[in-house]
């Protein structure tokens, strides 16, 4: 009797023990479901059966993400790795809310796995805060209507930033339609920054505070400003995201260019199959500086997570080279990864306009970068940054001031 | 006395698990809220699990002392203009849905369904609608009201984005407040109005003095709850212009939300000093609502 209780105690402790050691991870996309869920789930699988005693449990957040994340930390059930974009990463961790991955994972893997841009983008007072992840290039690719080049008299897609700039008046005035939708106020970002960067025109200095005010910047965003006066913009720019409204009206032939990453094309191709197959896909023109701007997502720890390194195993494990690649075959991404640079995956392309423009920009990744790096407190000098942008545009300031009067703003409200 | 105070127990009891809710749910995050706008409490602070730290009146100095604050509580004051309008049309409405006659039920669902509407389909609609290429123009266009080179987008121009959000708040609240009239109406007795006719009274005449004054508590209830709720405007303005153009359509509960919701650079301390003073004013113009129709009814 009394060796069965011995027996049964310790079957119990042991099934203890294994319980305990079996450790959950909390996992939290961002838009990544339903369309993704195949290529999670397997990852996920891959995952756990390379680590028997880690357990995934993932969910998709949407609108809500960065409030659930918040709440969360809060209620103490904060998620272990959590998916956010460079902005929304350098603001959580200029507050606290972050690990810093080079502590969690060695800096000389880092570098060894990541571009050096990428581990920058994420990189706030000397600490990388994010595994970088997919990420996507502003000008990795330009797609164009060759219906509405051809009706505008024009034999060959734009070279320079300044080319495509004449291009928009001479598309609208012969064809109706609109060159192309530039980003001058996308909401919850600075996007008339980025053109700065690509002019090779300084944002911040040294120390974050602006310098965006000089008269090359005016001369700048005066062009802009005549553009948008003109009518050769739509209206809506100042209003809704660029890409949103350029893959909108590019499918139903109101503009004839879209610049940016193949993603664009496959909602084209949802939208208006034969437009896409006509879609003639090329290099995008490149600013003075000949930089590519570009985002990317990361894979960031929460200083609240109770596992920090189960979770840093993960979230190495979803943005290590070879998952990227797979996930960049599923959908047209930029892995952030050194050794995409020479895949053979992006060296070969058919007549589909997605596989050419993933084969132009797929390994490019070492490219992406903002042009700018957010601010402390940015959400209030991005939104005053906009609304000169805006004052500008409909005519309310000349263009120096308004950048003279956002440059005062950024300077008097910047939070180190 | 026993009994007074067994049946004063008795009341308690079935009013306990209203009150413990409204406390868990309402007075206790009021009160909190209140609480929050004199102290500072934001990202930083909330991340390194730091308490709210006093700070006294600084949060109010700094919501008042913010022009965007001022232009957006100034835009919430203008949009009041809503109400009178939301109240006239919906009475005037609910009166004529109020007949019995045969299909009427088809009208009064009809008017209600922009309420159930939800507001992201809302605004895709009215996208249309107001758009430059939208049926707006055209339909002034086919009026010969405009030309197709004076068209514009009508949520893209500082003058008239306003309006053109406030017609989408007409058009969502209508249906409500028509069917609180409408019930308001259905309780008044038949009996005032047959002596009315009885009396010679003309149908004009009835409507001003049988059903305009005993419709005074539940004009006063929707005057109320539509000044409220349009100093509270949030989702339209959120959906349909972001607060543009040139913060012409930016609403004070906007301001509250970007400061609380926006992301990792909240700000709990200004978000709540902000609140508490849109509930100031929101209190002040319930309070000029009472008075009004107070007196109205003394008369």
């Amino acid at each position: 009797m009394k060796r069965s209780v011995k027996a049964l105690t310790l079957g119990l402790a042991l099934v203890a023990s294994t319980a305990s050691a079996q450790t959950t991870v909390t996992f939290w996309t961002w838009y990544l479901s339903p369309k993704f869920d195949g290529y999670i789930k397997d990852t996920i699988s891959a995952f756990e059966k390379a680590n028997p005693g880690i357990k995934v449990q993932w969910f998709d957040k949407q609108d809500s993400m960065v409030q659930d994340f918040i709440a969360s930390v809060n209620l103490g059930s904060a998620p272990d790795v959590v998916n956010l974009n460079i902005d929304e990463t350098q603001k959580a961790a200029q507050n606290g809310f972050l690990t810093a991955v080079n502590t969690l994972t060695s800096p000389a893997t880092l570098r060894s796995t990541f571009y050096p841009q990428s581990l920058s983008n994420f990189t706030s007072a000397g600490n990388t805060y994010a595994y970088p992840w997919y990420g996507w290039l502003n000008e990795g690719v330009l797609l164009y209507n060759p219906d509405l080049f051809k009706k505008a008299g024009l034999t060959r897609a734009p070279r320079t930033a300044s080319e495509m700039l004449s291009y928009a008046k001479t598309i609208k005035d012969k064809t109706g339609a609109y060159a192309w939708v530039p980003a001058l106020k996308d909401p919850n970002t600075a996007s008339f920054l980025g053109y700065f960067y690509a002019e090779g025109l300084p944002v911040t200095d040294g120390n974050g505070r602006a310098a965006f005010n000089t008269p090359a910047h005016a001369s700048l965003l005066a062009q802009y400003v005549t553009l948008y006066r003109g009518g050769y913009v739509p209206e809506d720019a100042v209003r809704r995201e660029a890409f949103q409204l350029a893959t909108e009206l590019y499918a139903q032939n109101r503009v004839a260019m879209i610049i940016g990453g193949p993603q664009a094309l496959t909602r084209i191709k949802d939208t208006n199959p034969a437009l896409y197959a006509r879609t003639v896909v090329t290099q995008a023109p490149l600013g003075k500086a000949g930089v590519q701007t570009g985002g990317s997502m990361g894979l960031v720890i929460p200083k609240a997570s109770k596992n920090p390194q189960a979770a840093a195993k993960l979230a190495a494990f979803f943005t290590n080279n070879a998952n990227q690649l797979a996930f960049a075959r599923v959908v047209p991404v930029v892995p952030t990864t050194k050794g995409a640079q020479t895949s053979t995956q992006f060296k070969t392309s058919g007549s589909d306009p997605v596989a050419r423009a993933t084969a132009l920009v797929g390994a490019s990744g070492r490219l992406i970068n903002p042009g700018y790096r957010a601010p402390g407190n940015s959400d209030d000098l991005y939104k005053n940054f906009n609304d000169n942008i805006e004052a500008a545009l409909l005519g309310k300031k000349t263009a120096q001031q308004a950048l003279a009067d956002a440059a005062t703003y950024w300077n008097a409200n910047l939070k180190k | 006395m026993q009994v007074h105070w067994r049946q004063s127990l008795m009341s308690y009891t079935f009013l306990a698990p209203a009150l413990i809710l409204l406390a868990v749910f309402t007075f206790y995050p009021l009160l909190y809220g209140a609480y929050l706008g004199f102290t500072e409490y934001n990202g930083a602070r909330f991340a390194n699990h730091l308490p709210p730290q006093w700070v006294g009146l600084r949060n109010f100095e700094t919501v008042l002392g913010d022009p965007l604050f001022r232009t957006a509580l100034g835009n919430s004051v203008k949009y009041l203009l809503v109400v009178p309008a939301l109240q006239v049309a919906s009475l005037a409405v609910a009166v004529l849905v109020a007949k019995n006659i045969p299909g009427i039920a088809l009208f009064r669902a009809a008017y209600y369904v922009p309420v159930i509407t939800s507001v992201s389909l809302a605004a895709v609609m009215w996208e249309w609608v107001f758009n430059r290429e939208g049926t707006l123009n055209w339909l002034l266009r086919a009026l010969h009201l405009t030309t197709p080179e004076a068209a514009f987008g009508w949520l893209n121009n500082e003058q008239w984005a306003f309006w053109a959000v406030m017609l989408v708040t007409f058009w969502r609240g209508f249906g409500y407040y028509m069917v609180l009239y409408l019930a308001g109406l259905q309780a008044i007795p038949e009996e005032l109005e047959e002596a009315a006719i009885l009396d010679g009274a003309s149908a004009w005449q009835r409507f001003w003095r049988v059903t305009v004054p005993l419709m005074r508590p539940t004009i006063l209830l929707c005057s109320l709850l539509s000044t409220i709720a349009a100093l509270r405007v949030l989702e339209e303005v959120l959906v349909l212009t972001n607060g543009g153009p040139l913060n012409s359509t930016y609403t004070a509960l906007m301001y509250v939300y970007a400061k609380a919701f926006q992301g990792f650079d909240f700000d709990y301390g200004l978000a709540s000093a902000a609140g508490l003073v849109v509930a100031l004013v929101a209190l002040l113009l319930s309070a000029l609502n009472f008075r009004f129709f107070h007196r109205e009814e003394q008369a």
